[in-house]
């Protein structure tokens, strides 16, 4: 029907392409629990999500300061490394694909249909490392093999801890993921639709700020908590490139984070909290041969993504809410040059956007957990007239369980069941309309 | 017989057993506090069986159940007995707590702790071992676990903790004062399993086995003063006083005067210090008589 | 007549108890609750048949105020084959809720020449145990039961010290960490049958009511036998033990 709009159809894939890139595994750490003889559910309030002790164990670096974290007082046959992996049964189902009419024939025209696949899938096959290499030297190593057998290094960092034999003077360096108190890394869910926050990596229409605030960072990092982590900060310096560790930039992002805990009688303990991570990305490169050459980027714009966020316990529920504002420079936002202003459209602006989530747990017990979450992205201002003021606009349900039949210090299992139904505005490649996708996911999830 | 009657008789001998008893039990009370207490049938005061109170908080044993199925089992085990899965791989051995014998207190040897102790015991960790600082933990969860732990022995049931023992402001150290702690080291033995040199060397310390007949490490004074049960002066007064039960370290109160156990604490406490230089500060070794 | 005989009766087990608690070692204890008139006696020998392992001399040169070496007493016999330190008891056959007069006099317990004399004591249930330091050097007195309180108390040289034990448990390992080579048992009864044998190896056991029992000897490295009788009124029973070493 029409003309295919090329450019939605690419933004449509380039969203896809950054989301499953982005889709950070989630784990529990067994390299953990073998070295100290704990069950995951002492740090975990169902593997991988943190509770309390486990966050004040991983703020500490990875050390329960009982005096006998540093690897001296190891058997000399434990080596941190650990394994997870996936195995599981999906669905997912589209109703706007773009569909040759007839099969083979790109010339007879296209029609929006739903198309629906399932299949069994692997996830891949993540290593980590980590631990304390001395004490209060702590370290992460991750390298993840995805479907394709392909390695990427997703996890690189040092961290000094306790500095001046303080646990308010913490730095880490290398490639890590952002101190966000509700993580992306770890996560619950599993689903090609609900298995990843949306807020963290959403980009408008014709934006071409690659960013994401889930996305693993390279830069340094300063931190520091309270003895029960009660109280958190952190701030860090981080390379331009959205943590890119085949391309440089030359210029620098900031973010900072803030969290205080609470104890409300009878409910449990509450956490609330705020960050702001602004940065820039260029414009446009020197080039040689006409290709950009790394590492030159130029006309620096800037954007910012700000938001509060709360982690509430309440009995055995508990809910963790984030709301979050991102804007974006106007050229970024219409991915125009800076040095040709006159190339922006008429009446274009920098965009910005409204998007939180609602996530409510039940731990039935230690070993099963009930998850729902409700997230949702709302374009407050387009980038240019051209943009429908809702475009890009969605709304996701995800409801699911995760069961741990088996829970010891040295392995978990999970066995889980997702679903995952995203209805986004007005993105719909031939006709402009709401696009609805859903994925079901069941499997299991096994860390070793 | 109506005047004496042997009923009478032997309601009346059962009026002077009690009080011959008496007097023998008066009789015991020299030191700091008698160990051997009488136990006694009455419930704690103001507590119900599967509470805990620390302070102003109020702990309850069914909502720690499921707070101890998540944090402690795989150390303490289903039963409390200490024999968690992990507990073949750990050294020092997780506490059996149907025996109802802790280490870290402020009452006498062989008492039971206060909730208080307990309380503490849970926050801060039990050091150079692994017993985490459950510090992250609210405070409340903390106090329903201490009130599900107590529920894994009658004793807490059917007895009442010991008197704390109380600690007095520490003195300023001296020369004097470290002097006075080098002779009583001596005198109190304490060399044969700390060492001359307070370095666990000690001719007695290859013997050693905690209550469970594991073998067990005296403290290294050289490394400092952050003890098992705490850190600092008042930690290890406290320690001498009421000994370490459940290992071969006795409590002293019997044998050394508050000002004498100050002074045995100085000493200790000089002995890192020492160390490093290379100082040895006990005497010489004690001679036959 | 009755009431005179009573209460004469009764002053002369005051006046026993009272002579009993002078005692400084004890090598054999009497049961001593006032019984009915028509009580019987148990008696007996406990020996050891078989080679028994040499006592083996202990090096006390940690410290030297232990006053020179000592041997070992797992297993006491003398020439005759008569084995010393066995807790003689009634295991089974008295009324559950029988009820027993509490006994009025401690048992003592004296570190000497760093070793515990006796090696083996026998006492009831919330009886004042008090134990003695008359050695020049400082003692800890560390019983482990499983049945009662844990408790570890550093003795110095003079200083006495009193505790009892609730519950019956036989028996109760006592050490002193500081002279890794003493050793001692305590045996706690609910009720008053029970004896340690002496140097002899003999053990008596009076005012036990009529009925029928079963008697168990206890050696700390031999172990148990256990043997059934039936005692009348005002009868004496003799009833003999043999034990194998190994």
């Amino acid at each position: 029907m029409g003309a295919v709009d090329l450019k939605k159809v690419i933004l449509r894939l380039a969203i896809l392409g950054v989301v499953l890139a982005a889709i950070q595994p989630a784990f529990g750490l067994p390299l953990f629990a073998r070295k100290y003889g704990l069950r995951c559910s002492d740090c975990h309030e169902a593997w991988p999500k943190l509770n309390n002790f486990g966050q004040t164990f991983k703020d500490n670096g990875y050390q329960l300061m009982t005096g006998r974290d540093a690897p001296i007082y190891q058997q000399a046959a434990y080596f941190p490394i650990m394994f997870r992996t996936g195995i599981m049964w999906h669905r997912e189902s589209d109703n706007r694909t773009p569909t040759d009419i007839t099969p083979g024939n790109p010339s007879a025209g296209q029609v929006e249909s739903t198309v629906t696949t399932s299949s069994f899938a692997i996830s891949g096959l993540d290593i980590w490392s980590a631990g304390t290499l001395y004490k209060n030297i702590s370290f992460a190593i991750e390298p993840d093999i995805d479907n394709n057998g392909k390695v990427h290094l997703s996890t690189y960092w040092v961290r000094f801890d306790n500095l001046l034999n303080s646990s308010w003077l913490n730095a880490k360096v290398g490639l890590f993921e952002l101190d966000n108190l509700i993580s992306e890394d770890r996560e619950l869910f599993s689903s090609n639709q609900g298995g990843f926050y949306q807020s963290y990596f959403f980009t408008p229409i014709g934006d071409r700020t690659s960013f994401g605030l889930g996305s693993h960072q390279l830069g340094v990092e300063l931190a520091g908590h309270s003895s029960n982590s009660y109280t958190r900060y952190s701030i860090a310096l981080l390379n331009s490139n959205n943590g890119s560790i085949t391309s440089t930039s030359n210029s620098y992002d900031g973010y900072a984070d803030v969290t205080q805990g609470f104890e409300v009688p009878k409910l449990g303990l509450q956490k609330v909290g705020a960050f702001a991570y602004v940065g820039k990305r260029p414009t446009f490169f020197k080039t040689s041969g006409g290709a950009p050459i790394d590492g030159t980027g130029t006309g620096n714009r800037s954007f910012s993504r700000t938001g509060v966020y709360g982690l509430w316990y309440l009995g055995k529920f508990d809910l963790s809410t984030f709301y979050l504002h991102g804007a974006d420079n106007v050229f970024l936002g219409n991915g125009v040059q800076a040095n040709q202003p006159s190339a922006l459209p008429v009446g274009a602006a920098g965009p910005t956007w409204n998007a939180g989530f609602a996530e409510l747990h039940y731990t039935w017990n230690p070993q099963l957990i009930l998850l729902s979450k409700f997230e949702t992205v709302q374009m407050s201002r387009v980038a240019n007239p051209t943009i429908r003021k809702n475009q890009g606009d969605m709304r996701v349900w995800t409801v699911g369980y995760r069961w741990y039949p088996i829970m010891s210090p040295r392995a978990g299992i999970a066995w889980f069941q997702e679903y995952a139904r995203n209805l986004t505005t007005g993105t719909a490649p031939l006709t402009g309309r709401d696009d609805t996708s859903s994925s079901f996911v069941m499997g299991f999830d096994f860390d070793f | 017989m109506k005047c004496f009657s042997k009923t009478s008789l032997i309601r009346k001998t059962s009026r002077i057993a009690p009080v011959f008893l008496a007097i023998f039990v008066r009789s015991l009370g020299f030191g700091q506090a008698a160990a051997g207490q009488t136990p006694a049938a009455e419930a704690v005061a103001g507590q119900a069986p599967g509470e805990s109170k620390i302070g102003d908080l109020t702990g309850h044993a069914g909502s720690g159940k499921a707070l101890y199925r998540r944090y402690c089992i795989s150390c303490h085990g289903v039963h409390g007995d200490g024999r968690g899965e992990s507990a073949p791989h750990l050294d020092p051995k997780p506490r059996d707590f149907t025996k109802a014998t802790f280490k870290c207190r402020s009452t006498p040897s062989g008492s039971l702790p206060t909730d208080t102790d307990l309380f503490e015991t849970i926050t801060r960790g039990i050091y150079n071992s692994n017993m985490p600082p459950w510090r992250p933990l609210t405070r409340q969860q903390r106090a329903d676990l201490i009130a599900f732990v107590k529920t894994f022995s009658a004793r807490f049931q059917e007895e009442k903790p010991g008197a704390p023992i109380s600690i007095p402001p520490e003195p300023a150290t001296s020369a004097e004062s470290v002097q006075r702690g080098a002779q009583l080291f001596q005198d109190m033995n304490c060399w044969s399993c700390h060492g001359k040199e307070g370095r666990w060397n000690g001719p007695s310390a290859a013997t050693l086995t905690d209550s469970k007949n594991n073998p067990i490490q005296p403290f290294d004074f050289t490394t400092g003063t952050h003890v098992k049960c705490g850190e600092g002066g008042s930690a290890m007064f406290r320690d001498l006083m009421t000994g370490l039960d459940g290992t071969p370290m006795p409590s002293f109160s019997d044998a050394l005067k508050p000002d004498q156990a100050w002074d045995l604490v100085h000493f200790i406490e000089a002995l890192p210090a020492a160390d490093k230089k290379g100082i040895v500060l006990t005497k010489a070794e004690p001679k036959a008589e | 007549m009755r009431k005179q005989f009573v209460s004469i009766l009764f002053s002369g087990i005051l006046v026993g108890a009272v002579a009993l608690s002078a005692l400084v070692a004890v090598r054999s204890v009497r049961a001593g609750s006032p019984a009915p008139a028509s009580a019987g006696e148990l008696k007996g020998t406990v020996k050891v048949k078989g080679t028994v392992p040499k006592p083996m001399h202990i090096d006390m040169s940690q410290d030297p105020k232990c006053g020179g070496g000592g041997t070992t007493e797992e297993v006491l016999a003398d020439g005759g084959g008569n084995l010393a330190n066995v807790v003689v008891y009634v295991s089974a056959g008295l009324p559950a809720d029988a009820k027993y007069d509490p006994p009025k006099d401690p048992v003592v317990l004296e570190q000497k020449g760093c070793t515990y004399r006796p090696h083996v004591v026998a006492l009831r249930t919330n009886q004042e145990l008090k134990v003695l330091n008359s050695d020049s050097t400082t003692h800890n007195i560390h019983p482990s039961p499983n049945n009662n309180r844990e408790l570890n108390q550093s003795q110095p040289p003079g200083v006495p010290f009193t505790t009892t034990f609730a519950r019956e448990e036989i028996s109760i390992p006592v050490k002193c960490n500081i002279h890794p080579w003493m050793r001692s048992y305590f045996a706690v009864f609910k009720h008053p049958f029970f004896a340690v044998t002496g140097k002899d190896g003999t053990f008596d056991i009076g005012n036990l009511p009529a009925g029928s029992y079963t008697i168990t000897a206890w050696q700390e490295k031999l172990g148990t036998s256990v043997q059934k009788i039936t005692i009348g009124d005002s009868e004496t029973k003799t009833l003999d033990f043999v034990f194998k070493a190994e």
